[in-house]
């Protein structure tokens, strides 16, 4: 303390030595104004913030009473999804985010699918296929209409389909084998003629390929939607949130039963979870399920519930890459993971999956047992390879920042155990695209693949996993030929079973979205509710 | 014009003069260098023990060295090795096994901070060390005398303090990928320009004094004239600036790390550990407790040592020092503390 | 006058520099938006066309002449991916952060200022330190942690003094002003006490510092109390430094927002500019990042500038140092 002191000693000594001169003296008093200034300017600021708060708080109390009473009239229900789309244009943006919330909702399909992933009437009430399976023909129903009024007919039905073949829009590519698209107004009907048959183009129309647009109408494709679903989009707000109307104009059986749905966006857990338990939304899809805990505790007033869903956690090895390309090194890897604890750590729900082909797609199959954890396996065929512990395989894992960095964690730390020194990369999802999609310079990769019927990436070589089998491809091909349903599947299961024994990636798990909602929350979808999200059932009963 | 800076000059010109003279006549050539390094090597003992003699100083030393003793620790130990994940036992609450409990992967959380320590270390290092250098390099051409050197500079500081630190980290994370190199260089370009523009006008008072207009007419070069005039004016400012950075530059590990562009993912850093605990607050609020906890108390240690340090290593504050030096002949505040 | 001249010369210039120093850095970015926007399963073709469609495929210079004279006119461009105008899209994003940023400086002010003030004036050794420590605390917490901290204390949903919204941005914006100010509250006081801290600290200083000087020692020879001379005539000598504060503090919380607004789930500027570098949307980026570095460097000048008016001593320096030149 001693220190200090001295350092006062030493100011007031300055004190007392400084002159009284009377000139200073004046000079000394003229800042007066100044100070007073500067009081006045804090009591400003005093004064404006305790406004703020008063104004708050009153504001609160309105905000609550307004809340309370849109609830009591169930005409709206605010729904917590994760993942947002940054625009409405789904001909032309990529993303499962924007399938999830326009198809079935805001814009139809030729035809749909259900919650278990099968093909059913939409815009088209039924539909035949000729024997050699490359004429197909669609019976439309009758009075369809629009949102914005406009006449639903086949002409709209075949130039949608023309158009996106034409201009080469998102996901064109699988209808390559479309030879024309035919209306006939008359007939209602709209054929659609194929050059090779394809046991995929049913499911293929369900989505974007088959999404029917207004041929008249103009608007803005990236803030608008005009189409002829339930829904219309009344307000979007990019990254944040979107608010769906009731369609007035609705043609059809799917009659939205509440009139206004607000869907927020919800990029951060803990917000969600938080949204949720304060009321500011009613269903939260997906839960982080080990965030769920406290909602499955309180069954009084929430369920939680996890569906099916296609979302495969494939761990893509470069099987063109210089150390991956050994068979023993991917085999080993296969061995050496802890498939039952990886899922555990995530809170259970999760499937094991041993092969390319989820349980809701056709040609699934269980071959969990042709890798089983057996790290004795796996250490044997390291060394067969040419690697130990003490000689370790340094090998990088690159993903996208959006699976977090726990998985990285855990497989650097189960890997090790074999003699595997991995190198975890967790970058933005563009340089993601960049260095491993496009470039392809990647040893371990991890992604979500939640698309369903994406087998054909085991089928193309130039595919980013660089995997050439030719059995595979040949299988696959006869499997796309096939006009029957169950040789198709058999086809499929015997390619998937081939992939898997040639271990040209891990699948860790088979994602199962959770859900969790309030009570008094009825008909929202639970299997697939990531890509597919029917909205017109949902009702919402304050408890 | 201010005394205090008139002062300090004052203080500081009659200290090389008399050290000067000193050297040249009073005394023979090998006690006086004998005495100056007698003087340099018990200069920081002192310093330290005036520290020691405050509670603050205390404590941010303490703290210093039980962050430097478990940095060391974890190099050779730490109870659980940070690769050991367990799936089966993940946001475990602490229990005799895992004193902190553990985290999303089962790993052990209190392994996880020791070796985060040594992380944290090295980057308020790196980046204190950079900060200074930039710093120092741009006050020198700010009270440059060539007015075109020196305006460039003000206009250049003026536009690069307004590129925020997490912006600059941003785009240097896209070629660097996340990495400890984004955190030092982000941080000590921005700490260095904030370093140069508060020191700047202190710096500029002490440039253009009649002290140092004399020092150039007496043959003083501009190098000399900086380090002897401007540097000890600047720094007391600069130390507790510095001080206050390495204090920021901790919790920009943690605010950058859990933006996903500051320490990588797999390697240990307190940052890290609050990030990855942030998402489950709600769940498990205890994790995220230790990691915060561990940076409020290392950052309130850098600062409370910026100050103690300032305070002591202050000839002007600090008595012992005084004593010190004018037994050892150079004498930096006796004037100063005898004429009052 | 010359200096104001020079200093607004000088500023056009880094403007400049600032665009192009921008639009380089952005170009060096791998990945673009188009890969984006194709996504997983599209075929090459599909992304060249994509690109082509979005006039990535001209060349540099021609894609900067675009840009530069676009600003000039005052027109920001428009997003690639949300089809939005950047400025429009700004502007949203604005009508949160500075809100949040403004309303988190008063309460830094409000606290820093009169604490520092008291901390300066205190005179009981035990009552310095107890103000120092408080000051230290406060300034040594992690943005992130000391939010973390108020959601687990007071917000709806996970506190345990339920009052405050925890996270997100009210739906209807400001046209409901109560709700939309309650989702800034807790933000705010965490910005609020993080930045106050700091305040109070260089309150402190600043008013010690002139505390020893002349005018101090001389108001007090004229018969002010210590306090009366501190307040009177030390604040005003501090004026100016705390001023330059103020600024440099505004220019930084844009950083430290950007951490509060993702925790929070805040679309304000930073969460934004964190989104578009992720998509590749680098019409709106550039557009953004040249808008900050404008701002700030006007920021600057106008700190630059009121400094000189507010210190005398510096603008006699200043005068010196033309003179000189």
């Amino acid at each position: 303390m001693s220190e200090h002191t001295g350092a006062y000693d030493n100011t007031d000594a300055t004190t007392t030595s400084a002159s009284t001169d009377a000139s200073l003296e004046s000079r000394a008093k003229t800042p007066q104004r100044g100070p007073k200034r500067w009081l006045w300017v804090i009591i400003a600021a005093i004064v404006v913030i305790g406004i703020v708060i008063a104004l708050a708080i009153t504001g609160r109390k309105g905000s609550d009473t307004n809340t309370a009473s849109t609830n009591n009239a169930d005409s709206t229900v605010t729904i917590g999804l994760k993942l947002a789309p940054t625009n409405l244009d789904i001909r032309n943006t990529a993303g499962s985010a924007i399938d999830q919330i326009l198809i079935g909702n805001v814009y139809e399909g030729l035809v749909a699918r259900d919650e278990n992933n099968q093909v059913v009437p939409a815009i088209a009430k039924s539909w035949e296929h000729s024997a050699d399976g490359l004429t197909y023909t669609f019976h439309l129903n009758e009075n369809m209409t629009f949102s914005n009024g406009d006449k639903l007919t086949a002409e709209d039905v075949a130039w949608s389909i023309n158009q996106l073949i034409k201009n080469q829009y998102h996901d064109a590519d699988s209808l390559n084998m479309v030879k024309s698209v035919a209306a006939d107004d008359d007939a209602n009907t709209v054929t659609i003629t194929l050059n090779t048959a394809n046991s995929n183009l049913l499911w293929t129309l369900t989505g974007r390929p088959g999404l029917v647009f207004d041929k008249d109408a103009k608007y803005d494709a990236k803030t608008e939607a005009i189409g002829s679903g339930p829904y219309t989009v009344a307000k979007f707000v990019a990254n944040d949130s979107i608010t769906l109307k009731a369609n007035a104009n609705y043609w059809g059986s799917h009659k939205a039963k509440t009139a206004t749905i607000i869907v927020r966006y919800l990029a951060d857990d803990n917000a969600a979870v938080n949204a949720l338990k304060s009321g500011d939304v009613q269903v939260l899809a997906p839960i982080t399920e080990n965030l769920a805990e406290p909602f499955t505790a309180d069954s009084a007033h929430y369920t939680v519930k996890a569906g099916d869903d296609t979302d495969k956690y494939v761990l893509a090895f470069n099987n063109a890459g210089e150390k991956t390309s050994d068979k023993r090194v991917r085999q080993a890897i296969r061995y050496a993971i802890n498939h039952k604890e990886l899922i555990a750590s995530r809170g259970g729900s999760d499937k094991a999956l041993g092969g390319p082909i989820p349980s809701l797609d056709p040609g699934y199959e269980d071959l969990t047992n042709l890798y089983p954890y057996d790290l004795d396996k796996a250490k044997a065929l390291m060394a067969q390879a040419g690697y130990s512990e003490d000689k370790p395989l340094q090998l990088s894992l690159t993903y996208a920042n959006i699976y977090g960095t726990e998985l990285g964690d855990q497989l650097r730390s189960q890997l090790q155990k074999i003699g595997i020194d991995l190198k975890v990369n967790v970058v933005e999802f563009s340089t993601w695209l960049q260095d491993v999609y496009t470039n392809k310079d990647y040893d371990l990769s991890l992604v979500d693949h939640n698309e369903s019927h994406d087998f054909y990436q085991w089928a193309d070589p130039t595919y980013y996993y660089g995997y050439d089998n030719k059995d595979v491809q040949d299988l696959y091909a006869k499997a796309i030929a096939a006009t029957s349903d169950e040789e198709r599947d058999q086809l499929l299961a015997q390619a998937a079973k081939v992939v898997s024994e040639d271990a040209p990636a891990d699948w860790l798990f088979n994602y199962r979205v959770t859900t969790a909602w309030v009570k008094g929350v009825n008909g929202f979808p639970v299997n697939l509710n990531q890509t597919l999200l029917p909205l017109y059932n949902v009702t919402y009963t304050k408890q | 014009m201010s005394n205090m800076t008139e002062t300090s000059n004052t203080t500081d010109t009659t200290t090389t003069l008399t050290e000067r003279n000193e050297r040249k006549n009073e005394l023979p050539r090998n006690a006086a260098e004998v005495t100056t390094t007698a003087t340099r090597r018990r200069k920081p003992l002192i310093v330290v023990r005036s520290m020691w003699s405050h509670t603050e100083g205390r404590f941010a030393l303490i703290v210093m060295a039980v962050w430097l003793a478990v940095s060391l620790i974890s190099l050779i130990w730490t109870p659980y090795s940070l690769l050991a994940t367990d799936g089966y036992h993940v946001w475990a609450k602490p229990s005799a096994a895992h004193i902190l409990g553990t985290d999303g992967t089962g790993a052990d959380v209190l392994s996880w901070l020791m070796a985060g320590s040594r992380t944290n270390l090295l980057i308020v290092i790196l980046t204190i060390a950079c900060a200074a250098a930039f710093g120092l390099l741009l006050v020198a051409a700010m009270v440059s005398r060539h007015s075109a050197l020196a305006g460039a500079s003000v206009v250049a500081v003026d536009a690069l303090i307004s590129i925020p630190t997490v912006l600059l980290a941003l785009i240097l994370a896209v070629p660097l990928g996340a990495s400890i190199m984004v955190i030092v260089v982000a941080c000590g370009f921005g700490y260095g320009l904030n370093l140069a523009r508060v020191a700047r006008p202190q710096a500029l008072l002490a440039a253009r004094s009649a002290y140092v207009e004399a020092a150039l007419w007496s043959g003083a070069s501009s190098l000399r004239v900086f380090v002897g005039h401007v540097l000890p004016n600047i720094m007391p400012v600069m130390l507790v600036q510095l001080s206050l950075s390495a204090g920021t530059a901790v919790l920009a590990e943690s605010g950058l790390t859990y933006l996903g562009i500051g320490v990588p993912s797999g390697v240990p850093s307190w940052g890290h550990s609050l990030a990855t605990s942030v998402k489950f607050i709600n769940v498990y609020p205890l994790t995220v407790l230790w990691p915060g906890l561990i940076v409020t108390v290392v950052v309130i240690a850098l600062n409370l040592l910026g100050d103690a340090l300032g305070d002591a290593a202050d000839p002007l504050a600090n008595t012992q020092l005084r004593v010190v030096s004018k037994r050892a002949g150079t004498n930096p505040a006796g004037d100063k503390g005898s004429a009052a | 006058m010359r200096f104001v001249i020079r200093r607004l010369a000088l500023f056009a210039v880094a403007l400049f520099g600032i665009s192009l120093v921008v639009f380089v850095a952005l170009r060096i970015l791998p990945g673009d938006v188009a890969s984006i926007m194709a996504g997983l399963n599209s075929p090459p073709e599909r992304v060249a066309a994509l690109r082509e469609q979005l006039g990535l495929n001209r060349s540099l210079p021609a894609q900067y002449a675009d840009w530069v004279s676009a600003l000039c006119h005052g027109d920001f461009g428009t997003s690639v991916l949300t089809g939005r105008s950047v400025g429009a899209q700004v502007g949203a994003r604005a009508q949160v952060t500075f809100p949040l940023i403004t309303l988190g400086l008063l309460i830094a002010m409000a606290l820093g200022i009169p604490l520092g003030c008291a901390a300066a004036l205190a005179r009981k050794p035990a009552v310095r330190a107890a103000f120092h420590v408080v000051a230290i605390i406060g300034g040594s917490v992690p943005a992130l942690w000391g939010g973390l901290l108020m959601i687990l204390l007071f917000s709806r949903g996970s506190g345990l003094i339920a009052v405050f919204p925890s996270q997100g941005f009210p739906q209807a914006g400001w046209s409901d002003p109560g709700a939309a100010m309650m989702s800034l509250i807790l933000p705010a006081c965490t910005v609020g006490i993080i930045v106050g801290a700091g305040l109070m600290r260089y309150t402190r200083a600043a008013l010690a510092q002139t505390a020893q000087s002349d005018a101090v020692a001389m108001a007090m020879a004229c018969g002010m109390t210590r306090t009366q001379a501190i307040l009177r005539v030390g604040l005003r000598l501090a004026t100016a430094q705390l001023v330059s504060v103020i600024g440099l503090t505004f220019a930084e919380m844009i950083t430290g927002v950007m951490v509060i607004e993702n925790l929070f789930a805040l679309p304000g500027i930073g969460a934004g500019l964190i989104t578009d570098v992720g998509n590749r949307d680098l019409i709106a980026v550039q557009s953004e990042l040249f808008m900050l570095a404008a701002f700030f460097l006007a920021i600057g000048l106008i700190v630059d500038l009121l400094h000189r008016v507010l210190d005398p001593r510096l603008q006699s320096a200043g005068d010196n140092a033309e003179v000189n030149a």
